[in-house]
């Protein structure tokens, strides 16, 4: 029996970014949570490369953000150095980056955690889950201790049967430093889930005081200086810092051709899978050996640590042999090591067997979220505790599952992506995934989810008013730059000519001026006797990526709506698609695997053909459907 | 949750197809249903339809030229077959019209229907009894089988090799854009937008000429169209006989034609083409002469081919009439018998006697050449594209958004827009190749950028 003070109402193991998230969002909904960690002081550690967001990333980031979550706040609060990238391209790639001080941000999360309503936190491994009729019920520590709650959302990262290696050494263990969770992965190997191995990549850590900058070429942050949060501004910001940029060169690649039998990769040690976009330097000299040099993008780890990370060499290669290639490095010819690199090989659950609530579908109530389902970095990790979090609260309250589409959010492509397609790779965000990408933008996330936020109660009160403020000044400003004209010669002739190239013939509406890809607001204002400085910045940024996008974004808009139908309609889990009549096998054991939540979903499988659809649409007719299990 | 019944009907995006059988008869049927049907149809006839009521109407292209006249009728959702709003064109039986009907409704917003599509949304809005339904999922699948084995068919050899090759140099193409996009911090060797421009003129180029071909094949399928024109007198009327009457030709008779009073239907190699003799062009001041002056120039306007039919005997001047494009000519010199030198004939320039029945082999020999291209005509070239419309109308949209991420590149700001634009491209040509992810596209550029800190 379990005493009343074990009783919770979510569960979440693991305090990374997934699991913090997860904790936060169910807690604000109100649910009793508890957080349990085996060491409370890795809360909101980043455990691999210091910097929040980039390309795709900070699409997540902002989304988060604007479900209420903590991500980008605590990247404002622990931000070192923020660029926004792609500056000079359109407003749908941009992305914001913010290099990350570790302590600052961990305790601005830790801050968060600590001092949010509904949630408790404990620290110890969890070791078994109490499972009833393939329904959740809790947990059990490590010292036997039992919490017993409805929904539990396993976040454990790597942790699960994590294996280092460098050069031919390799051991059992969790992220650097930390234990492995042997016991529980061996649990979770028990239950009927398929399992799969991944590996990834760190660079040996080097003390900065070892380095010569001179040489180096400096890369300052943006000035003014980017605010990642919707509710984050400037002043949060600690004291700014460079970053660096240095090459290996040929000699550097000589040392690693010379020792690559000695790399796990190469020697068989490691057959799990890394991602292709992060490959290690060995991996980089090997397959692209024309090149003579690769970029190591030095990132500091902090404003009270000497130690930095340099970006680029990640490696398992034997420790001597990192030395001498580090040196090998101009710049890094006195550089010493502070921390080996090493490779990581762990266990990761095929997301297929995931709904997309992120829901295990083997169990009832028992979700996964971030790298446990084959995802990296802690974006994504982050946006599926985000995901999980709400999803555990609603179940229950006995309410149906709460999913972004793939046109309302980067996460909606991310949980698609994973649970109908899964992955074979270490699955990272990125912009091409995205076939909505001019509608996805992370200057509109507030507009795309904010509202969707406060209905699902995660949102707080005073964001969800802030939020309000803008949305309502977004459309007045808006009505008011289309029943507002400009007049010929309203400002002289000149002015017309110098901004316009030619003087206007009759009068516009501003907002068909500010649709020309020469007018900004500032010119607009030029033309204009209207006064437009009382608009707030970002709703003028707002209000002219709308004017400038509309063709692109009324078609998108278009497709997203052919596509609308599919996704409203729903199909059971239970549905017996080898009892349908014409489909083919391929088909049947397709959809059988993946049992797709909506017609959407079934025609995004790969293999299904458009016929495929229409026979399930004639077979959902004709058959009553049974109720969604939620 | 109760039994899954859609509360409402649904109206979803607008399809169109040809009702009746392919193929010559007096009437054709081409159905259009979905969502702005209505506006569609309005555009076509230039008239507000009212429901249930049969309008005698013209059905414009969209350059407001006259495709056909006939019957529009307007289905008004609920009261249709599909449940949605469904207009109904009666036209005249000919091939081409539909045809060209058929494409004007896809410029403004329809696309053709999949097999069985009308029945299925018939049935999932309720119009057709639960009985039926095992009727239907049988016929998507015998159709969609029918469907499978026509496009293996019409995709092997040079079709589908050209296709996928302009695959390839868009996949290539995307790929450098989409890692400037995704990695502006990598080391990757960035092509210059000039660069990008020079390869997306090649591709449209490239483009361009499969289209030209896959027009060819659809003309395999659907007919071509040859006008006869030139001076008055010069023997076109003649020459329409002998090539009517020919051994190599079939003459028909075409019923409903009542624009074309002097046409006849001919086969060639295989083609179905229709010869239309077009008055003599000339200024006039006669009403009635300048209408028929006006048509010719309609005909000529439209045909795939012109014989432009000179007299040799004549000293008057002949030349091509500088409307006419002088792509589609072929002059055809009459009247050889009453001259003594002999000339060449050569690919622009064949010379007859419409009387003796001089040179009319070789004339329609070079039409052969000219319809159906040298590939086809030699015994070890590659099989026909056999390209269907919808084959035509993808290369075709493709091509649209080609251009149009063209001048999306020339201005660096919009390389995202550009982006959009060969992602559309890209998905066109995937309707008659199939899907390509955009891990697919991923996987390309990881394989060979060195990407990733």
């Amino acid at each position: 029996m379990t005493s009343k003070d074990q009783q919770y109402d979510v569960i979440v193991i693991g305090g990374g970014h997934a699991g913090t998230e997860a904790a936060l969002a169910a807690a604000r909904m109100g649910a009793q949570t508890l957080l349990i960690t085996h060491n409370i002081e890795t809360i909101g550690q980043m455990s691999c490369n210091p910097a929040i967001g980039g390309i795709g990333k900070s699409h997540l980031v902002k989304e988060i953000d604007a479900m209420g979550g903590v991500m980008a706040l605590a990247a404002d609060q622990g931000g070192i150095q923020f660029r926004v990238l792609n500056s000079r391209k359109g407003p749908a790639v941009r992305a914001t980056r913010a290099q990350s001080d570790r302590v600052l941000y961990k305790a601005a999360i830790r801050q968060q955690v600590e001092n949010q309503v509904n949630l408790q936190i404990f620290q110890q491994a969890v070791d078994d889950l109490l499972i009833e009729n393939d329904c959740i019920c809790g947990v059990v520590t490590q010292s036997g201790l039992t919490f017993s709650a409805q929904s539990v959302v396993l976040t454990t990262g790597t942790f699960l049967g994590g294996k280092i290696h460098i050069g031919n050494d390799n051991y059992s263990a969790g992220r650097a430093g930390d234990p492995p969770a042997i016991t529980l992965a061996k649990r979770l190997r028990e239950l009927s889930l398929r399992v799969g191995r991944l590996k990834t990549g760190t660079p040996p850590r080097i003390d900065g005081r070892s380095i010569d900058y001179s040489q180096l070429e400096e890369q300052p942050g943006d000035t003014p200086t980017p605010v990642f949060s919707f509710m984050g501004s400037r002043e949060l910001h600690p004291q700014q810092v460079s970053c660096f940029i240095t090459y290996t060169n040929e000699t550097t690649h000589e040392i690693i051709q010379q020792d690559l039998r000695l790399s796990p990769m190469y020697n068989g040690n490691i057959d799990s899978t890394g991602p292709r976009y992060c490959p290690s330097i060995e991996d980089k000299v090997t397959r692209f050996a024309e090149r003579n040099q690769h970029q190591i993008f030095i990132e500091p780890e902090g404003l009270q640590t000497h130690e930095v990370y340099p970006n680029g060499i990640s490696t398992s290669l034997p420790f001597e042999t990192q030395q001498k290639f580090v040196r090998s490095v101009k710049g890094f010819e006195n550089a010493h090591i502070t921390r080996p690199g090493y490779a990581i090989e762990y266990d990761y659950f095929d997301p297929r067997d995931l709904q997309p609530s992120l829901e295990t579908k083997a169990i009832q109530g028992l979700f996964f979220a971030g790298q446990i389902n084959g995802t990296t970095g802690y974006e994504e990790a982050a946006a599926q505790g985000l995901v999980a979090g709400i999803n555990a609260v609603r179940r229950t309250q006995e309410q149906d599952a709460w999913v972004p589409r793939r046109d309302q959010a980067y996460i909606g492509v991310m949980i698609d992506d994973l649970v109908t397609s899964g992955t074979i790779e270490p699955y990272r965000m990125f912009t091409s995934r995205a076939e909505f990408r001019l509608l996805l933008r992370q200057d509109n996330a507030d507009l795309r989810l904010s509202e969707m936020a406060n209905e699902l109660g995660c949102l707080p009160a005073k964001q969800w008013q802030a939020f309000s403020e803008k949305r309502e000044a977004l459309e007045t400003q808006q009505q008011r730059l289309k029943s507002c004209f400009v007049q010929p010669g309203e400002m002289g002739a000149e002015v017309e000519e110098k901004i316009l190239g030619k003087k206007l013939k009759h009068e516009y509406s501003m907002y068909e001026l500010l649709r020309r890809p020469e007018v900004d607001f500032e010119k607009l204002q030029q033309l204009s006797k209207q006064d437009f400085s009382s608009i707030p910045s970002t709703v003028k940024e707002q209000l002219e990526i709308q004017a400038k996008y509309a063709g692109y974004i009324e078609r998108q808009n278009l497709e997203v709506e052919k596509l609308s139908h599919q996704e409203e309609v729903k199909l059971s889990p239970d549905m017996n698609y080898a009892a349908i009549n014409g489909l083919s096998n391929e088909a049947k054991q397709k959809l059988m695997e993946i049992k797709p939540h909506t017609i959407g979903q079934a025609a995004r499988i790969s293999g299904i053909t458009p016929s495929t659809i229409s026979l399930l649409l004639v077979h959902l007719k004709s058959k009553p459907v049974q109720k969604i299990a939620s | 949750m109760p039994k899954f019944i859609p509360p409402t009907i649904v109206q979803k995006e607008p399809i169109c197809a040809l009702a009746t059988p392919p193929g010559k008869g007096a009437l054709a049927i081409v159905r259009l249903s979905g969502k702005n049907a209505y506006a569609i149809a309005k555009n076509i006839t230039h008239e507000s339809l009212l429901p249930r009521r049969a309008h005698y109407t013209a059905f414009y292209d969209a350059n407001d030229g006259i495709i056909d006249q006939g019957l529009a009728t307007y289905f008004q959702t609920p009261s249709s077959f599909t449940g949605e709003d469904v207009i109904e064109f009666h036209c005249h039986g000919n091939p081409l019209v539909a045809e060209l009907l058929l494409k004007t409704l896809c410029c403004l917003g329809a696309r053709l229907a999949t097999p069985g599509e009308f029945s299925l949304r018939a049935f999932l809005n309720n119009k057709i009894d639960l009985a039926q339904a095992e009727a239907i999922a049988d016929l998507i699948n015998s159709t969609t089988e029918q469907a499978a084995r026509t496009a293996t068919r019409s995709l092997q050899g040079a079709f589908s090799e050209r296709v996928n090759s302009v695959l390839t140099q868009l996949v290539q193409m995307r790929m450098h854009i989409e890692a400037h996009l995704d990695f502006p911090d990598e080391e990757i060797d960035r092509q210059q937008t000039t660069q990008l421009c020079k390869q997306l003129t090649l591709l449209e180029d490239f483009l361009d000429e499969l289209l030209q071909q896959a027009k060819l094949g659809e003309r395999l399928q659907t007919g071509a169209t040859i006008a006869i024109a030139g001076k008055p007198n010069a023997g076109k009327s003649s020459l329409l006989n002998v090539l009517a009457q020919s051994d190599v030709a079939i003459v028909t008779e075409i019923p409903g034609t009542t624009r074309d009073p002097l046409s006849a239907d001919i086969e060639i190699q295989g083609v179905a083409v229709r010869l239309i003799d077009t008055a003599g062009l000339r200024e006039t001041k006669d009403i009635v002469e300048a209408k028929g002056i006006e048509r010719a120039q309609q005909a000529l306007a439209q045909a795939d081919l012109i014989l432009w039919l000179t007299d040799v005997s004549s000293d008057d001047s002949q030349a091509i009439p500088k409307e006419i494009d002088v792509n589609k000519v072929i002059t055809v010199h009459n009247k050889i018998d009453l001259q003594e030198a002999s000339s060449l004939n050569d690919n622009e320039n064949i010379y007859i006697s419409a009387k003796n029945h001089t040179g009319i082999d070789e004339l329609i020999a070079q039409l052969a050449l000219r319809l159906l291209g040298e590939n086809v005509l030699s015994e070890n070239g590659d099989t026909p594209f056999l390209a269907r419309n919808r084959h035509v109308i993808a290369l075709q949209n493709a091509q649209q958004h080609l251009r149009s991420a063209q001048q999306r590149l020339s201005s660096a700001n919009e390389l995202e827009l550009a982006a959009e634009d060969l992602r559309i491209a890209q998905q066109n040509l995937g309707v008659i190749t199939g899907a390509f992810t955009p891990d697919d596209l991923l996987g390309k550029i990881f394989s060979e950028f060195c990407i990733g800190k």
